[in-house]
């Protein structure tokens, strides 16, 4: 995902090492080890030893108060059952099906505006203003946003009173919220995905534009005949990292909307804190977190197919 | 990644830029214009337009909602209204001094812990490696796919076993991640091997190799990571959500967040805290613009 250097030289590394007592070989051949221990420990403590112990506890039946009771499989069979899970698993598959091509859509064709009408002071103002919200913190997207959809009080109902009209309750409609919170990720994103789309727009040859104008095609032919298949690798990566961060999804939705009304928003995440931190069902909680991982692997394996297939 | 994104490089001359380029000359030296705005790129300005508006105008919103009298989130400066009531209530009565307080810290912890351990064993990986670390690096790499969601709840359990929840190290630990080794491994692979050698040869220890040689060359991708560690850490929310319990340790965004859930229609206090919560990262977006594009972007990080 990160653009490499110049190329490791490991070729004249082995010439030079054939040709001349290499220094590397008097050195003692662990000494390397001792700079990855600290990382290492870290890694092992925050993430190696949590994922066994996750994937441990989802066989369990476990409160915080106990310790752990082995139970097979059957976390996995009750939340198969468990319409609030399954449920979850909906509200989290359309909140990315609505999210994910409307932010990748939207990114495009803003960037390519962008690179092929302001590439100037305007196109600089328009890619910087719309990458604010891509720095703050989706708290506080969700806690304005909230105040600006949200209850009596908010500024989309005080506007409604102003004209005469009856205040219409966004996030407490089963039906809004979610296309409200869709619509808040496709805000906060569009910023970023504007970035990669904006480089990879530069990156495609000028040449190919300029062949493609002499034979009298309109930038419309252009775009779909040019830009989106040169940048198909990139459409790639934008559609595989939006579509992990939506399954992620839950600051957006714990904030504006705590995953009501009615469970109409509780996506994977919010379903897996209640069932961990509110209900202190643990294991329960892992079972779900593991079956998110399986997604969230599925994705990226899908991706390093279709990345290979190129 | 990093070379996508580095916007700041020499905008390719296509046809069209250079004719644009030609224009503005025009403009600006005989007043005549070689190809006039189309009535397509005055529609687009209006589009883009908007879109601005949209993405600044609920910070504007969430602004001077904070700093006026009002139960009510405003869109307009009602100068009447203007107070600073809400900031004093926020730092007085909510202690959200304590909060930025906090939020700085384990900051701090977190970008200085995260660089040192992942630039040591970048270095490791990629110019000092021992018998089997190939593997060892694939464990990291395979790390990398693993939703935070996944290790929570052991994390949880772990952090309480050894002590450290409600303490800053406890909120800085989890942020070390092998992406850090990743990004930094894939810039040291354009250090020349033969420098490093020369260095040996001279006498020098691996440890001031790494420290005078390798260090200063690497920069530009720590400040990269530094970027990405601070937004990461400040805008993070559900470990401190789940670890924190007491209040006197509360992050800034963690503490925004509960505002909201105390005064729910004390809309004047609420923006104050989010406007607190976003004023930091914007104040360094501002400043290092540049890094921080490169840094997000090249990182898959999510505010």
């Amino acid at each position: 995902m990160v653009a490499t250097s110049p190329a490791s030289t490991s070729s004249t590394d082995t010439l030079s090492r054939t040709a001349q007592p290499s220094p590397r070989k008097a050195r003692k051949p662990f000494s390397g080890a001792l700079y990855i221990l600290p990382s290492f420990a870290i890694l092992l403590v925050v993430m190696i030893i949590p994922i066994l112990t996750s994937l441990y506890y989802s066989f369990t039946s476990y409160s915080v108060l106990g310790s752990p009771t082995w139970i097979g499989l059957d976390n996995y069979q009750l939340l198969s059952q468990d319409p609030s899970f399954v449920d979850a698993l909906i509200v989290t598959l359309i909140y990315t099906l609505g999210a994910v091509p409307l932010q990748t859509f939207l990114s495009l064709v803003i960037a390519e505006a962008v690179v092929r009408r302001f590439r100037n002071a305007f196109g600089r103002v328009v890619r910087s203003v719309l990458f604010v919200p891509v720095v703050s913190s989706l708290v506080v997207a969700a806690v304005v946003w909230r105040a600006i959809l949200g209850t009596d009080q908010g500024l989309v109902n005080s506007f409604l009173g102003m004209l005469g009209l009856p205040g219409l309750n966004v996030l407490g409609n089963p039906n809004l919220a979610l296309a409200a919170i869709i619509l808040v990720t496709v805000w906060k994103n569009i910023g970023y995905f504007l970035v990669i789309y904006y480089a990879g727009i530069l990156a495609v040859p000028a040449e190919l534009y300029e062949a493609s104008s002499v034979d009298g095609a309109s930038r419309i032919q252009q775009l779909f005949k040019i830009t989106i298949p040169s940048l198909r690798p990139i459409t790639l990566l934008v559609v595989i990292l939006g579509t992990i961060w939506s399954f992620q999804v839950f600051d957006l939705v714990y904030v504006m909307t705590g995953g009501g009304p009615g469970g109409a928003t509780a996506t994977i995440v919010v379903r897996l804190y209640q069932a961990g931190f509110e209900n202190f069902q643990m294991g329960y909680a892992s079972a779900m977190a593991m079956i998110l991982f399986v997604i969230v692997v599925a994705i990226a394996i899908v991706q390093r197919k279709v990345l290979s297939d190129d | 990644m990093t070379e996508l994104t580095t916007d700041s490089r020499v905008d390719r001359p296509t046809e069209t830029h250079k004719t644009s380029r030609h224009d503005l000359k025009n403009d600006a030296s005989r007043g005549t214009v070689a190809r006039h705005p189309s009535s397509g790129d005055v529609a687009w300005a209006v589009a883009l337009g908007a879109l601005v508006l949209l993405a600044a105008l609920p910070f504007v919103f969430m602004a001077v909602t904070s700093v006026q009298e009002t139960m009510r989130m405003t869109a307009t400066l009602n100068t009447a209204d203007f107070t600073l009531d809400n900031y004093v209530r926020l730092f007085l009565e909510n202690k959200f001094a304590q909060a930025l307080l906090t939020s700085v810290i384990v900051v701090v912890i977190a970008c200085v812990l995260n660089i040192v351990v992942c630039s040591m064993a970048a270095f490791a990986f990629e110019k000092n490696p021992f018998p089997g670390s190939e593997a060892v690096f694939w464990i990291y790499i395979a790390t990398m796919m693993v939703p935070g969601q996944v290790t929570l709840i052991p994390l949880y359990g772990i952090t309480g076993d050894l002590g450290l929840l409600n303490t800053h190290l406890a909120l800085a630990l989890p942020v070390v991640n092998a992406f850090g080794v990743f990004l930094i491994r894939q810039f040291m692979k354009g250090i020349p091997n033969d420098l490093l050698d020369a260095a040996r040869i001279d006498g020098a220890t691996d440890f001031r190799i790494f420290l005078r040689i390798v260090i200063p060359l690497v920069r530009p991708v720590i400040v990269a990571l530094a970027v990405f560690t601070f937004l990461s850490t400040w805008n993070d929310f559900l470990w401190p959500l789940v670890s924190i319990t007491d209040a006197g340790m509360e992050t800034v965004t963690l503490a925004a967040a509960n505002l909201q859930g105390r005064f729910t229609t004390d809309y004047g206090l609420v923006m104050a805290g989010a406007t607190v919560t976003f004023l930091v990262p914007l104040t360094l977006y501002v400043l290092l613009q540049r890094q921080f594009v490169e840094g997000i972007v090249s990182s898959g990080v999510k505010g």
